[in-house]
């Protein structure tokens, strides 16, 4: 403090007639703004915790008690669930890996039933990983054609692309139903790919990442020779790989949670998807809770683990759709 | 270099460009073309489809069977109550949905947007429901809101009071299913918003706070204001997606008539009774609904730019 404030200071409490008196009134103003910070700091503190607590509970405590007991029986999960303790949650007592092979329909008793989840996951990710691929060929190809090739009026066809986007999807399903079956593909695996295969959201996307890279670029490769294939393959491909990454990230979570569509596309059940299959499975009359839980830890545990390893590229894939929309 | 450079005239480059132009165009548009038929076979085809079957008596098996004009829609505006259930269960869901996800994705931003130890795994926490599917979430809070052994009852009578019929009373079903499609759905705007947060400079709050401004008054003044685009696009997307709900009513509430929404209404037509042309025409009318909705709320935001 300088000479200036402690004689502030004096002015303001009366009389500090000594120095040695001074000096104790500075020291337990001092002591007073440090248990008014410390104070401060630690019901913020509290609260931040009270809410982390809130916050883990609604949000992780259905997926815990649904991990958790797909490795009880049925007959357990009911038994545990009342009272609520750590019990209910976690299976401390008991390891039942059955649930698991039934639902993977591995045992003959359990494909009997009806239960084959190995061949909708296989379907899945066969279905998912097409789309990707596809999605990464021509989604990149039209952002490519927008975001950096030179063709007079091109805004028009671009229009056209962002104008796809106000399509709502569910609402046009009867429709989409109609034209797919035209053209023969219902009932068979690609219905659950073709009408995916670009998309205008990713085109745009897309357009976002290629058009931040230097035209200089390409005008390089243009010098060295290159066509324009070649510019996107050798320049323009490996220069924007974090955002097909995100791209195909997006698209394969899509195709993996998409429900609607396979479920009127195809009603063959050896070609239901998993998100098709689990549903069938809850929606009978009695179903087995400890094979629903295994059931949906097996389909959603792909995407979860995904995006726990890939959060970066999830929220940018959001941000990109929020903040540039 | 300089003498390069004037060795190489732009006149060359331009005639480089001439002589090739045709062929580059054609080139050009082999990258653009796949993916323009997909958005007119699989995107607008479908919705002139959607006009065309609406006109007839369409069914699988043998096709368009008999014009009828505009009868569909005279039934679906003065015939069918259950259109207009429909509709109404619809928009209940809808004006239950987007102000409570606005409103909850703000309070829960305003939290996670913080740095602190552990923020990390919060923000994680709230966008996992987000990207597991629909169908999961549905099914999971389907067992967790069970009246008999589901965890939630349990833990209501752990506490001593009585249990709730959440999916099971035709009172309850619609906000349970609001509740639940929040649960899954809120995280998407929590970072939104958080990365709109991110984007408001310190330099506003520090200004507010010398002005005198409290929490709420630096919430108000501040950040809303600047979440202004933020806002309209979580609202738009939110009240389109809300539009065209299905999953959580086929899963949960397929035996509930109050909670059966539009698409799933369409649905039921379509696939399970097979009146194409029927479901069509509930089609068009949803899709101009949206077209309208998504036009006016373009304009607002186009409006806000200035």
């Amino acid at each position: 403090m300088t000479s200036r404030e402690d004689q502030k200071l004096s002015s303001i409490s009366n009389a500090p007639t000594t120095a040695d008196e001074l000096v104790r009134q500075r020291a337990e103003r001092a002591r007073r703004e440090h248990l008014r910070a410390l104070t401060r700091r630690w019901t913020g503190n509290i609260l931040t915790w009270i809410l982390y607590v809130v916050i883990a509970v609604v949000f992780a405590s259905p997926l815990i008690w649904v991990i958790g007991n797909s490795f009880r029986s049925s007959q357990t999960i009911w038994e545990n669930v009342f009272p609520v303790t750590l019990l209910t949650f976690f299976p401390f007592d008991e390891f039942f890996f059955d649930n698991y092979i039934e639902a993977l329909g591995l045992t003959p008793a359990a494909q009997a039933m009806g239960f084959g989840m190995a061949r909708s996951l296989g379907i899945s990710l066969a279905s998912a990983i097409t789309v990707v691929v596809l999605s990464l060929i021509f989604n990149t190809g039209a952002a490519y054609f927008f975001a950096r090739l030179r063709v007079p009026r091109k805004n028009i066809l671009l229009i056209y692309v962002i104008t796809t986007m106000m399509i709502p999807q569910q609402v046009i399903i009867v429709p989409l139903f109609l034209v797919v079956n035209q053209l023969g593909l219902i009932n068979t695996f690609w219905a659950l790919v073709v009408p995916w295969y670009a998309s205008p959201f990713i085109v745009f996307a897309l357009i976002g990442f290629f058009a931040e890279l230097p035209y200089e670029l390409d005008e390089a490769a243009i010098v060295d020779g290159a066509n324009l294939f070649q510019i996107l393959t050798r320049v323009v491909v490996p220069n924007s790989i974090p955002g097909l990454i995100t791209v195909s990230i997006l698209e394969f979570q899509f195709i993996w949670n998409e429900f609607f569509w396979p479920l009127v596309a195809v009603s063959n059940k050896s070609l239901h998807p998993v998100q098709v299959a689990i549903a069938n499975q809850f929606t009978d009359r009695d179903p087995q809770w400890g094979r629903v839980f295994a059931a949906m830890v097996l389909a959603s545990a792909p995407v979860i683990i995904l995006f726990l390893f890939t959060q970066r590229y999830f929220y940018r894939s959001v941000a990109l759709s929020g903040v540039k929309g | 270099m300089a003498t390069t450079a004037g060795n190489l005239p732009a006149p060359r480059k331009q005639r480089w460009w001439q002589k090739y132009r045709n062929q580059y165009i054609l080139f050009a548009f082999v990258f653009v073309l796949p993916a323009l038929i997909n958005f007119a076979v699989f995107r607008y085809y479908p919705m002139f489809w959607a006009f065309r079957t609406s006109l007839w008596d369409y069914s699988l098996m043998r096709g368009f069977t008999e014009f009828v004009g505009i009868d569909h829609y005279v039934r679906a505006f003065t015939g069918d109550p259950r259109f207009w259930e429909s509709m109404r269960a619809t928009l209940y869901y809808v004006s239950g949905k987007v102000p409570l996800t606005i409103i909850l994705a703000l309070l829960l931003a305003s939290f996670a947007n913080q740095e602190r130890r552990g923020m990390g795994v919060m923000r994680a926490l709230i966008f996992v429901p987000v990207v597991t599917s629909f169908v999961v979430v549905a099914i999971v809070w389907g067992m967790v809101l069970n009246y008999n052994v589901g965890l939630m009852n349990a833990a209501i009578q752990s506490l001593g009071l009585p249990r709730i019929e959440f999916l099971t009373s035709p009172e309850n079903v619609m906000p349970t299913i609001i509740g639940i499609s929040l649960w899954k759905d809120v995280g998407y705007s929590v970072i939104i918003f958080v990365a709109g947060m991110r984007g408001i400079s310190q330099e506003f709050y520090d200004a507010a706070t010398v002005d005198g401004a409290n929490v709420w008054q630096r919430f108000r003044y501040v950040t809303l204001p600047m979440l202004r685009r933020h806002l309209m696009f979580v609202s738009v997307i939110s009240t389109l997606g809300a539009f065209q709900v299905f999953v959580p009513v086929y899963t949960l509430a397929s035996q509930q008539r109050v909670a059966q929404v539009i698409v799933f209404y369409i649905y039921r037509l379509g696939f399970i009774f097979g009146e194409m042309g029927y479901a069509s025409a509930l089609s068009v009318i949803l899709l101009v609904l949206l077209l309208l909705l998504s036009v006016v709320q373009i304009r607002i935001l186009r409006s806000d730019d200035v």
